[in-house]
């Protein structure tokens, strides 16, 4: 009874065009960035890396050494000097745009504003499009509990989520192959660079072939991307009209962003989704903006939010009188 | 009686705030009846439509459906009924068909049903074509077609008639008709339209200010009422010889209200005529329904 539910939802998402336009935003922001790439790519081809890494280094170190820096900026630099040094003294050319590492940095890119906000659009019209369309007079007039009406949107945006996600690394593969070198899965990647009070830790360094170091980033990724799917559910039944909803969403995602960057001293900050969001970018070594949100941390908040917004997206589902 | 009723309402009440919306309403349907709600806008007749399918939780007050109270058996309950809320909304961005599906699933029910009830409908015809180029009127057969999925018991209709033409409004009036007679389905159908009701309905309710006014059959409503116009020469000479005769009865200007059936009015007719007093028409009220409405509501208009 239930397998319907899903197929009726996943029918109307289908229906309305709306992921029709997810995979059209998709395919039009991974096509420019793919065109950036490849001029950094001939860019990269004229110089000698050593020496521009060296320079960066040079430079990260000079604004550290300026001045009065916020402590999440400031450790985000040291951490980036720390990650170039490691490649120089491996002597591996790191960054140079391959499509594998381009499919690889798009869960880490996309991961945080732009898949949020497409499972967003999905989403708000999940609940939110029934009520200022007035079609949820039929659906809940039919032998069927709310309960289980509002459980099969949810599934049916997990699916699309995943879809969403699928698309995209389908896609950025696609797309980028067209103008990047296509070999490099096997190339060695380092992930797990740490500051612990302002030292580097070269003991949780891990290399990973870049094809697994991949897979575990999406992995993160489908991870956020579920939790975000279920805050969408709740926020497309909080609010009767689809702009509200992904208005919502919007300004949680930016405004999360910019509290915790401009006051890292606030710790409740670390409780917002937000913080915890960028779960493939925390993975390859930008520390987050807290130095208390450890990756089991960030998993469980994340799973403590997804929870929390499924029953408050339940309650309300449930009890609500449908007026006109 | 309770075991010839598919419906029964009892004390239904919905209090929003402070605003009393719905107060105590209470009714209930038989198989092969088609049942009228009739009231203005913003009567709460469709408050009381919503909580009659569960969309509404009542402040007090109860809904069964074939023996299953709507809030405890939301399912075996809603399983006995089609309805349509308010406005046909079905999804526009899908075709008549698609929809129909869609609601075919949530029920269960075969696909050979959805082009049984697209002919019910006369709808067959458009079927495939994506429900945003449909009419008001072929929405709201849309909507019928898919209330019948399933086959209720019972069908609710709100304002079943708007946006269709006449011909199409009389296309309704005999499906649901036929419904009622011939499958013993029993159609509740609410309306502010009062010829509506008196063409289509067995029983009436009358709601007014969220509470039932009168309950009866049609006839009866009817019959309570009747009267007879008289336009006449000379109104006063005529109320004398009326008066003479017993007969209850009020005046206008011109013409004389004299409550009879029309089989006592020829008598009437021959004695004004005897004593002198012409007589211009004589006809049985055609809008009975509407003035008692508006007897009932105190005048207030019904648009």
């Amino acid at each position: 009874m239930f397998v319907p539910l899903v197929q009726n939802e996943t029918l109307k998402i289908l229906r309305r065009r709306r992921f029709t336009v997810v995979i059209g935003i998709l395919f039009a922001i991974l096509a420019v960035v793919t065109y950036a790439q490849y001029r950094q790519l001939r860019f990269h081809a004229q110089r000698n890396w050593r020496a521009d890494i060296q320079e960066r280094i040079g430079r990260y170190q000079n604004n550290l050494r300026r001045g009065r820096m916020n402590p999440t900026w400031s450790r985000s630099i040291h951490a980036e000097i720390n990650r170039l040094q490691f490649y120089l003294d491996h002597d591996i050319e790191p960054d140079r745009p391959t499509t594998p590492l381009f499919v690889r940095n798009f869960a880490n890119v996309a991961g945080f504003l732009l898949l949020p906000l497409l499972i967003a659009i999905l989403g708000s019209d999940i609940v939110s499009a029934e009520s200022a369309e007035g079609t949820d007079k039929l659906l809940l007039t039919r032998p069927v509990r709310r309960w289980k009406i509002v459980a099969a949107k949810l599934v049916t945006l997990w699916i699309f989520a995943t879809l969403t996600l699928f698309c995209g690394a389908i896609l950025s593969y696609v797309i980028s192959a067209v103008a990047l070198p296509r070999q490099g899965w096997t190339a060695p990647t380092f992930t797990g660079f740490q500051v612990m009070r302002g030292a580097f830790r070269i003991d949780a360094v891990r290399q990973l072939p870049l094809w697994k170091d991949t897979l575990i980033a999406y992995g993160l990724e489908w991870y956020a991307l579920i939790v975000v799917a279920s805050i969408a559910l709740m926020l497309s039944v909080i609010f009767r009209s689809s702009a509200a909803s992904i208005g919502t969403m919007l300004a949680a995602l930016i405004g999360g962003t910019i509290l915790t960057r401009i006051s890292p001293d606030w710790s409740t900050g670390k409780y917002l989704f937000v913080s915890a969001l960028p779960l493939a970018d925390y993975y390859s070594g930008s520390p987050p903006p807290y130095e208390e949100m450890t990756m089991p941390f960030c998993l469980a908040l994340l799973a403590a939010w997804a929870v929390g917004a499924t029953m408050v997206a339940f309650a309300i589902f449930i009890r609500r009188d449908v007026f006109g | 009686m309770t075991n010839m009723t598919t419906l029964v309402a009892t004390n239904l009440t919905k209090i929003i705030g402070r605003r009393t919306i719905v107060e105590s309403v209470s009714f209930s349907l038989h198989p092969g009846e088609v049942f009228g709600f009739l009231g203005p806008n913003g009567a709460g007749k469709t408050t009381t439509i919503r909580m009659l399918v569960g969309l509404i939780r009542p402040t007090a007050g109860n809904v069964t459906i074939c023996g299953f109270d709507v809030r405890r058996d939301f399912e075996d309950a809603l399983r006995n009924v089609g309805c349509i809320v308010e406005n046909p909304d079905l999804y526009r961005f899908m075709t008549g068909r698609e929809n129909l599906e869609h609601f075919a699933r949530m029920l269960g029910v075969e696909k050979a049903e959805i082009d049984r009830v697209a002919e019910l409908v006369a709808l067959a015809h458009r079927l495939d074509q994506r429900v945003g180029t449909y009419s008001l009127g072929m929405r709201q057969r849309l909507g019928i077609a898919q209330a019948l999925l399933g086959t209720p018991r019972v069908l609710i209709l709100d304002e079943p008639a708007n946006g269709l033409d006449p011909a199409g409004i009389r296309e309704i009036r005999e499906l649901l008709r036929h419904l009622a007679s011939e499958r013993q389905m029993s159609v509740f159908v609410s309306s502010h339209l009062l010829a509506e009701i008196e063409l289509m309905c067995d029983r009436v309710a009358i709601i007014h200010h969220g509470r039932i006014l009168r309950e009866g059959s049609v006839h009866e409503l009817i019959s309570s009422q009747r009267e007879m116009e008289f336009r006449v020469g000379d109104v006063a000479r005529a109320a004398e010889i009326v008066r003479q005769q017993g007969l209850a009865f009020r005046t206008e200007p011109d013409r004389l209200w004299i409550s009879i059936d029309e089989n006592d009015a020829p008598p009437v007719v021959a004695a004004l005529t005897a004593a002198g007093v012409s007589v211009f028409h004589a006809q049985r009220r055609v809008d009975t329904l509407e003035e008692m409405f508006l007897q009932a509501t105190g005048g207030e208009t019904v648009d």
